[in-house]
């Protein structure tokens, strides 16, 4: 795991969260992690990413955190998790891969963003390949914590192009 | 304020926002599409003054609904502002070359939509 690629993920999520839902979280110390995650999740989106630098990013959040983020979006309260909610998370993790996709690219690492799949079900973990590696970078706002999940190997040598 | 707009995204979430951004600047005449197949449907029924679209749709995507129109005899002169995540240099120099007029990337505040829009509606 590169870590060029830890501070593009970081403030891709914080700039999305605060733009579109007025919510500034509070980063945590990131980890490097090969086996389970360290906390379940109650709703996650994922979104591959594809090519020369490859590999997933996902946001697991509590569901305190997913209603108030779809709420703060929308602009009315969300009590469940329904389809505005899904949907609200899923194009949080867009941007998030968007957003750091844009400035790895500036340092040489390139990648196409799939369209995100949105995973619902109490204290669930994410499934790893348990050869994958993967970056773990906590978040703590005022209704809970979300983790996004980052697992990213490239091709490229050294950050730059051949 | 003049000029149908149309809003093109996959995403519910970001439709509902534009649409709420553009009504408190004062455009009220929205009208929305889930991907570009969707979107090209629309536009043959109602006469729009914008399109709104994003990049990653499934059935149609938006780059491939930028080329339909500017392809378009009657479609043609619309203006188009691209609303993605896409943000990387390529994919914006890309983006203009097949004729989107501007692009706004996301996350985005409403004074970014009422910057890139308002030039087009008149």
């Amino acid at each position: 795991m590169n870590v060029e690629f830890i501070n593009p993920f970081i403030i891709a999520t914080v700039n999305a969260l605060t733009t579109m839902a007025f919510i500034a979280p509070k980063r945590g110390q990131p980890q490097v992690r090969k086996d389970e995650p360290p906390n379940g999740a109650d709703i996650s989106a994922v979104i591959g990413l594809t090519g020369e630098t490859n590999g997933w990013v996902a946001i697991c959040l509590q569901k305190s955190v997913a209603l108030n983020i779809a709420g703060n979006m929308l602009g009315i309260q969300k009590t469940y998790i329904d389809a505005d909610v899904r949907d609200a998370v899923g194009e949080i993790v867009n941007m998030i891969a968007g957003g750091a996709k844009a400035e790895l690219a500036k340092k040489g690492y390139s990648f196409k963003i799939a369209i995100p799949t949105v995973v619902v079900g109490d204290n669930h973990q994410l499934g790893q390949n348990k050869n994958s590696v993967y970056l773990v970078i906590p978040f703590e706002t005022e209704h809970g914590a979300f983790y996004v999940n980052v697992c990213l190997e490239s091709d490229v040598k050294h950050g730059l192009r051949g | 304020m003049k000029g149908k707009i149309l809003v093109v995204d996959d995403s519910s979430t970001i439709r509902r926002i534009v649409k709420n951004i553009l009504e408190n600047l004062g455009y009220k005449d929205v009208i929305e599409a889930c991907d570009g197949l969707d979107a090209l449907a629309k536009l043959k029924q109602d006469q729009v003054s914008l399109v709104m679209t994003d990049w990653n749709m499934p059935e149609m995507d938006g780059l491939s609904l930028v080329k339909a129109i500017r392809s378009s005899a009657t479609l043609s002169k619309i203006p188009i502002v691209m609303v993605t995540t896409e943000a990387a240099k390529a994919e914006v120099v890309e983006a203009l070359k097949e004729g989107v007029n501007d692009y706004i990337v996301k996350p985005f505040t409403p004074e970014t939509v009422k910057g890139k829009i308002d030039k087009f509606l008149v």
